[in-house]
């Protein structure tokens, strides 16, 4: 018997792990008509990892201080071996992450997965793209560069069109009048350790949902029927579906690389796409730089705050939007998932798509 | 039947060419982050450091950094310079300067060096490492 037979077999009789790998892998067993769009959990895992990987390794170097911040950036880049490579692998990381939840959110809401009984599951998930979004602003402002410093500062300004404790918002999430040594502290500690504390539990509980309860079946071809709603706990099993490892696994891990590759392709061939020549100029509190705007994936909150008459109105339709999106399984509660069956529902998908990507277009080019 | 070892020898075949690429991929991935976590590893060898004359007087010593660790000029006579690693080798103490008994001294479990960097007493298994010396007019070149 060989080395790794034996140890295999150590390891079985004490932990039972050939009983977890065969639950898990190869007896684990999906939908047959499963598709494409449901490999892009697997790939945020990975692209989150790689982001807790880089970010542990600029911590090494990076200096928290209003003083050293922007010099600790820039050691990193050109004097610290390979310190551009592990900086625009997380600069650019941050954007494909982001893509990826988009596109993950997208495939969900048009796959209708949120539906009874997942909206556990939708809950987490929409919580966990939230927290990235908080991740990504966060994590902007650390460099202390003119494009962090003045992307912060519109982007904390806008809570101030709250009625009432519009200025109190402001100073609490600045921890001051403006931006400053508090901001940075309080960016520092949410973005390191506070928002990645509260993203792993909810990803736990994310993965948790998604394993109790079973993939979800895709609402397509002339087999499928909407389940009647349970009046108890159901596993979704799919007895004669394809085992997840080694058919879906291949799945995964090939769209797994095609993310990666853009994720390089971005990081060696145009990192300027995530850091523009303002990134690399120090903080100047007393110089705004002009047209300053946020990352692409807040562009079209950006361009609403400036085409509606008024920025709390503004506010009242995110805040709107971000509740009806997190709330969708209590509102949409048919069991029909097939979308050719849904128009009001694809309409809505359809315009509120469309509406989102005008916007961002609008604020890029505005 | 016949078809079987072929079958294994292909998988074994692909098996063993995944793992090849597979660990190629690791340490072309693993590489920059080991660069990443030691800056100064290869280019620190070829550093000198240049020191004034006349910060070092005759039987003084004159402690500086050196390819990042802690180094030791002695002038034991006029003209005469040597330079050491100030970390002694028994457990990575650094020495000090005794100038009246004209030794290295390191305080942590006594151990003793003379001025040319030999052990002569106390617990350290080798000599002090020396460094190269060249001495232009009032300047003094080490490494």
């Amino acid at each position: 018997m060989g080395l790794k037979q034996r140890a295999f077999d150590w390891l079985d009789l004490r932990l039972g792990v050939r009983d977890i790998l065969q639950q898990n892998l190869t007896h684990y067993l999906l939908p047959r008509n499963i598709n494409v769009w449901y490999t892009l959990g697997a790939t945020l895992l990975v692209l989150f990892s790689l982001q807790f990987i880089t970010g542990i390794f600029l911590l090494v170097y990076y200096i928290p201080n209003t003083e050293q911040a922007f010099a600790s950036v820039q050691r990193i880049m050109n004097d610290i071996p390979y310190g551009w490579l592990v900086r625009f692998l997380h600069a650019t990381g941050s954007n494909v992450v982001i893509l990826v939840l988009f596109l993950h959110m997208l495939s969900t809401l048009y796959m209708a997965a949120y539906k009874r009984p997942r909206e556990i599951t939708w809950i987490f998930g929409f919580l966990i793209f939230l927290v990235s979004l908080a991740m990504s602003l966060t994590g902007y402002l650390l460099p202390w560069s003119q494009l962090s410093y003045w992307a912060t500062t519109v982007a904390t300004e806008s809570a101030g069109a709250t009625p009432v404790i519009g200025e109190a918002m402001i100073h609490f999430l600045r921890g001051g009048p403006a931006v400053g040594e508090f901001t940075l502290g309080r960016f520092f500690a949410l973005h390191v350790m506070g928002l990645p504390l509260i993203f792993a539990l909810l990803a736990g509980g994310h993965l948790f949902c998604v394993r109790r309860i079973g993939v979800s079946r895709p609402p397509f071809g002339p087999d499928y029927l909407p389940e009647a709603p349970g009046t108890s706990f159901h596993h979704t099993d799919h007895s004669g579906g394809i085992p997840f490892f080694p058919n879906y696994v291949v799945k995964d891990l090939m769209v797994i690389a095609f993310f990666l590759t853009l994720l390089a392709a971005g990081a060696f061939f145009a990192p300027q796409l995530s850091l523009p020549p303002e990134a690399f100029e120090p903080a100047d509190p007393f110089r705004t730089p002009p047209g300053i705007k946020p990352e692409w994936y807040f562009l079209a909150a950006y361009q609403l705050l400036r085409i509606l008459p008024n920025e709390f109105l503004g506010l009242v339709v995110q805040g709107g939007a971000v509740a009806f999106l997190l709330f969708l399984p209590f509102i949409d509660r048919g069991p029909e998932r097939r979308p050719g069956r849904r128009p009001l529902f694809l309409g809505l998908f359809i315009v509120g798509l469309a509406g989102f990507l005008i916007l961002t277009v609008w604020g890029y080019l505005s | 039947m016949t078809s079987e070892p072929s079958l294994t020898s292909r998988r074994k075949m692909l098996a063993t060419s995944v793992g090849v690429i597979g660990a190629a991929l690791a340490a072309l991935t693993v590489w920059p982050f080991w660069r990443f976590l030691n800056p100064q590893a290869g280019s620190a060898q070829a550093q000198t450091v240049t020191i004034d004359r006349s910060q070092i007087e005759v039987g003084a010593a004159h402690f500086f950094e050196f390819r990042g660790h802690a180094a030791v000029l002695v002038q034991p006579a006029p003209g005469q310079f040597a330079a050491f690693s100030a970390v002694c080798t028994h457990l990575g103490c650094i020495v000090t300067w005794r100038a009246q008994e004209q030794i290295f001294f390191c305080p942590c479990h006594a151990g003793r060096f003379s001025p040319d960097g030999r052990v002569v007493g106390g617990p350290p298994p080798r000599p002090l490492p020396s460094y190269p010396v060249t001495v232009t007019g009032d300047q003094i070149r080490i490494g």
